[in-house]
């Protein structure tokens, strides 16, 4: 056991006492980072990273972040830092300012220990597909099991007790669903709630900033620093903030919570339904009033089509710059277009690619209207289910993910309902911007697994108070690989 | 509807511009198989012609006039900073005008 093994709120403590200080910590997270062995890190910043420590000596009582070792993903630009986003063609790369999260980090004296590993481009939900190879769940010392993506690298880092926390991004569900399976708390608030100036984009009607935890409160104190209004960022709102965790603890008594049937129905692991079903009479018994609600089982079987129809073709707009003369390594060529083919030919996994073609395909004149236009449409009928339950509903609860982390080499039914729709769900909250958070519900085979709690836009506040009451049913604040706590339930 | 054919793919790549092997290509294909059943799901949900297609969760509008401030620009060394040719502190580019 170390100090930065502690909960945030704990080590917070203990830098105020000066029973550690910044550079100790710093120094635990860069040992334990390269000690590692999970494939979770791009860039690890030793010499800046210990000489920004050097510098915090005097505790600030009032800034919870003061001196806290944390991670981001390698899609965030970190000024004088290589930042690739798991991508060949971004070898090299040294953005030359930071993103507004990390500016807003460095600001309250939180120290980046280093960048972490994604899926190539962010795109991609299995932690395999990035250019150093595949990132490994800490809970899984045999390397067998995946810990899911985008966000794999940031999720390894927190999960295996690395630094208490990690920034990630969530276009479809790149942060909540490797929290699930790496049992972490995962948030993605409202669209517009954090600036994503200086995120890679992906796809940016669904694009998000998000980040991982051990537990509630860390979740609730970090949005106090990173939400906000940037000038820089035309799309994030300028909607005051709030003291996100003022209301955690507090009783939940009167909630309304809508359990979407569907997706519960969808998912064939007999043991995680009974205990997801227990922790939602758990929370009957706090006075939360619940329904259980249809959806409509043809909107949900569509929600993976209309994902990768939308994120590929925003994604192939997106990411045209990156064609070897504004972005990335020069390959050769006689014309301009022969530099950009050989850039692109080299620089993208063949994945990318294919996503690129997809995005392509559905973007051609004779396929607009049938599939890009028509997912836009139907993008906005689901919106419209989903704000219809939550006029008389605070949240919808459902299963994050249909079971553990799945084996590397588990093949999965792309046309099942499991696949469909409990697998692939949490992109509702991507598709209307809402405030979404995946908490740790209980380990099978000694793996985890969660739910996730979707609320109405803005509403942070209330949904981090949600969480907390959830947390305290399933005792599972503050695990990390390292230190499984027993499940409650 | 375009038929996806390999030709179709290697053009949509081509316009993309970068190339695939025959193996990945044919990967490719495969993948539309699954991908066009998915996509049918869309097929299915009826009435969406009365929605208007949905390009952002929400709307949002930026109005707000900047203070006139001063800032730094960029530093010349930092510009150079990615350029992979340099010459008398400017980024060298290979020619490309035949």
């Amino acid at each position: 056991m170390n100090y930065i093994d502690l909960s945030l709120k704990e080590l917070h403590e203990a830098l105020v006492a000066k029973k550690v200080t910044p550079l100790m910590l710093t120094e635990e997270a860069l040992k334990r980072a390269h000690e590692n062995k999970d494939n979770a890190f791009e860039y690890l910043d030793d010499e800046g990273a210990m000489a920004f420590a050097k510098t915090l000596t005097e505790p600030e009582k009032d800034n919870p972040l003061w001196g806290i070792p944390y991670f981001a993903k390698d899609n965030f630009s970190t000024k004088g830092i290589p930042t690739t986003a798991s991508s060949n063609i971004l070898n090299g790369y040294v953005p030359v300012f930071d993103a507004t999260v990390v500016a807003k980090l460095k600001a309250v004296k939180a120290v980046m220990i280093g960048k972490t590993t994604l899926d190539e481009l962010a795109m991609g939900g299995t932690g395999t597909t990035g250019h150093l190879g595949k990132t490994y769940n800490p809970y899984d010392p045999k390397h067998e099991r995946m810990i899911g993506g985008s966000s794999c690298g940031s999720a390894a880092a927190v999960s295996a007790s690395v630094a208490p926390f990690a920034l990630g991004s969530d276009t479809g569900d790149s942060v909540r669903k490797p929290a699930c399976y790496a049992g972490l708390v995962g948030m993605k608030p409202t669209w517009g709630r954090i600036s994503r100036y200086g995120l890679f984009p992906f796809a940016p009607s669904l694009d998000h900033v998000g980040y991982f935890t051990r537990d509630v409160y860390a979740s609730a104190v970090l949005l106090d620093v990173l939400a906000g209004r940037d000038n820089r960022d035309a799309t994030s709102s300028a909607k005051p903030i709030d003291r996100y965790e003022e209301d955690l603890n507090k009783p939940v008594k009167g909630m309304k919570i809508a359990v979407l049937k569907m997706v519960t129905d969808s998912v064939k692991d007999e043991e995680i339904k009974k205990h997801f079903y227990a922790s939602v009479e758990a929370l009957k018994k706090q006075g939360v009033e619940v329904d259980y609600v249809e959806f409509g089982k043809d909107l949900l079987e569509s929600l993976y089509a209309t994902y990768i129809v939308i994120s590929c073709a925003e994604a192939t707009s997106n990411d045209a710059n990156l064609d070897g003369i504004k972005f990335g390594p020069y390959k050769g060529g006689k014309t301009y277009q022969e530099v950009m083919f050989n850039a692109r030919t080299a620089g993208f996994s063949e994945l990318i690619k294919r996503r690129f073609v997809i995005g392509s395909y559905c973007l051609m004149r004779e396929n607009q209207e049938e599939l890009f236009l028509r997912a836009q449409r139907n993008r906005a009928k689901i919106v419209e289910r989903v704000n219809e339950i939550l006029k008389d509903h605070d949240f919808i609860l459902a299963l994050s993910a249909p079971s553990i982390a799945p084996l590397f080499t588990q093949a999965s039914d792309k046309l099942s309902d499991e696949y469909l729709i409990a697998d692939n769900h949490l992109c509702l909250g991507n598709f209307a911007g809402l405030p979404s958070i995946s908490l740790p519900l209980g380990y099978e085979k000694g793996m985890p697994y969660g739910v996730n709690f979707m609320g109405r836009a803005f509403e942070e506040k209330k949904l981090f108070q949600m969480s907390s009451a959830y947390e305290a049913i399933t005792g599972l604040a503050e695990t990390s690989a390292l230190d499984p706590k027993e499940a409650k339930l | 509807m375009k038929t996806i054919t390999m030709d179709v793919l290697k053009d949509a790549a081509n316009r993309l511009l970068f190339t695939m092997s025959d193996e990945q290509y044919k990967t490719l294909y495969e993948e539309f198989g699954v991908l066009t059943k998915q996509m049918e799901k869309i097929g299915e949900i009826k009435g969406l012609e009365a929605y208007a297609p949905m390009t952002f969760p929400f709307d949002c509008s930026t109005t707000y006039l900047r203070e006139d401030v001063a800032e730094e620009p960029l530093k010349r060394e930092d510009a150079l900073k990615n350029a992979g040719n340099k010459q008398d502190e400017q980024i060298k580019l290979p020619k490309v005008v035949l």
